[in-house]
């Protein structure tokens, strides 16, 4: 229905004030955990912008090595791994 | 903020993973239930047709919508002139018409999917969108914008079934009778199913969904009830390990929300059990001593419906 032509940032948030690293992971870099790593501000909470083409896009937090579901997100999948990961659409 | 567990990758998972890369992009197929009582204020259904018509716009990604109305319905609207025009100026005009007999609603997904499924290719997905809700409200019209997202999850991401999941406070209704009764009986007749499909919904009735033409396929030549469908289908996703996503459509609520009454609670849940049992019957009626097992869960279920109906009597008088 919406035209799909632009690329759109997305502002990430997590929550998780005691960890030591936090990085975003998806199918729009790998599922590498050192492509996109999030930063801690004084506020203790992560977060990073990315740039994303529009569709439907799988991700999650790793946060300490722990892939962790965006509690923010508007749908849940699975990955390639059949782990659970979080889903959002970009228009 | 929940951790997610390692998990090994069942072997339909796999070769789903081996599929999307080289899969076409299907299209999409519309159903649209079309409201069992006809609204006197038609000011949802016309929002609701106004978007019909965007999608029939697009004949290259939708297929022609179907619109499934229950005869019914149909005649109980004998000689209403503001029903036989917009059936004929607007249902007619952007949708094809499925008039079919129907014992509860669910029968009416079944036609209309099933018609959908007759005409649709191996790469297609099917849409149920419920014609009883207030998509004319402002909230409606936001809802309008996403429920694109089902089929679309299907095609992007390579899944089996993309549940709707509409958002309501813990109180709501709906909820105390999914929380009380839908999955307290469903964690009584199939526990580790049920625990897989609460990982993904909090709303296994959900209305809104889209399904993939292989699974729709393998549910159709299965025994279709006239309701509870969505939780029926849930199960078998897990039983046949297809993938499952989940996907909030925003807010809406149906066009007899806030009439939920005892009764009708009473008996969503009262069907609930009906089903699962009919379901669990099929499933092990061929293993030796099933009756003896049946039995007990039979008594366990009377407690937890008995436990459900004292609750919702609780909150809903």
């Amino acid at each position: 229905m919406t035209p799909r032509t632009t690329i759109k940032p997305i502002n990430f948030l997590c929550m998780a004030p005691q960890a030591q690293a936090v990085s975003l992971v998806g199918d729009f870099n790998g599922w590498n955990p050192q492509a996109h790593p999030m930063r801690q501000g004084p506020d203790k909470a992560w977060t990073i912008t990315v740039d994303f083409k529009p569709g439907h896009h799988r991700y999650a937090f790793l946060v300490d090595g722990a892939l962790t579901l965006d509690p923010r997100a508007q749908g849940i999948t699975r990955n390639d791994q059949n782990q659970r990961v979080s889903l959002m659409p970009v228009s | 903020m929940k951790k997610s567990s390692v998990r090994r990758v069942p072997a339909r998972a796999a070769a789903s993973q081996a599929r999307s890369a080289s899969r076409p992009r299907g299209r999409i197929h519309p159903v649209v239930i079309y409201p069992f009582r006809h609204p006197a204020d038609l000011s949802h259904l016309d929002r609701l047709y106004r978007w019909i018509a965007e999608l029939a716009a697009e004949p290259a990604t939708y297929a022609r919508p179907v619109t499934v109305v229950d005869r019914k319905t149909h005649h109980s609207m004998a000689g209403n002139a503001a029903y036989a025009g917009f059936r004929a100026e607007t249902v007619g005009v952007h949708s094809e018409i499925l008039d079919a007999w129907c014992v509860d609603t669910c029968q009416m997904w079944y036609s209309g999917l099933g018609q959908a499924y007759d005409r649709g290719d191996s790469d297609d997905v099917y849409w149920l969108i419920p014609g009883d809700f207030n998509y004319g409200s402002q909230v409606g019209q936001e809802v309008l914008s996403r429920l694109h997202d089902l089929p679309e999850i299907l095609l992007d991401l390579d899944q089996d079934f993309c549940v709707g999941e509409i958002t309501t406070d813990h109180n709501n209704p709906k909820q105390l009778i999914d929380t009380y009764g839908t999955f307290a009986l469903l964690y009584t007749w199939f526990p580790r199913e049920a625990q897989e499909i609460r990982e993904y919904t909090e709303r296994p009735r959900s209305e809104f969904f889209a399904i993939r033409h292989e699974f729709l396929g393998h549910i159709l030549r299965q025994r279709w009830f006239a309701y509870e469908q969505t939780m029926v289908t849930l199960l078998h996703a897990v039983f046949q390990q297809k993938r499952i996503s989940r996907f909030c459509v925003g807010q809406i609520t149906d066009l007899h929300d806030g009439g939920e009454t005892l009764a009708s609670a009473l008996q969503q849940v009262e069907r609930t059990e009906r089903v699962l049992k009919t379901l669990w019957r099929a499933r092990h009626e061929s293993d030796p001593g099933w009756i003896a097992r049946y039995r007990d869960l039979e008594r366990q279920s009377e407690i937890v419906r008995r436990t459900a109906q004292t609750l919702l009597q609780n909150l809903l008088t």
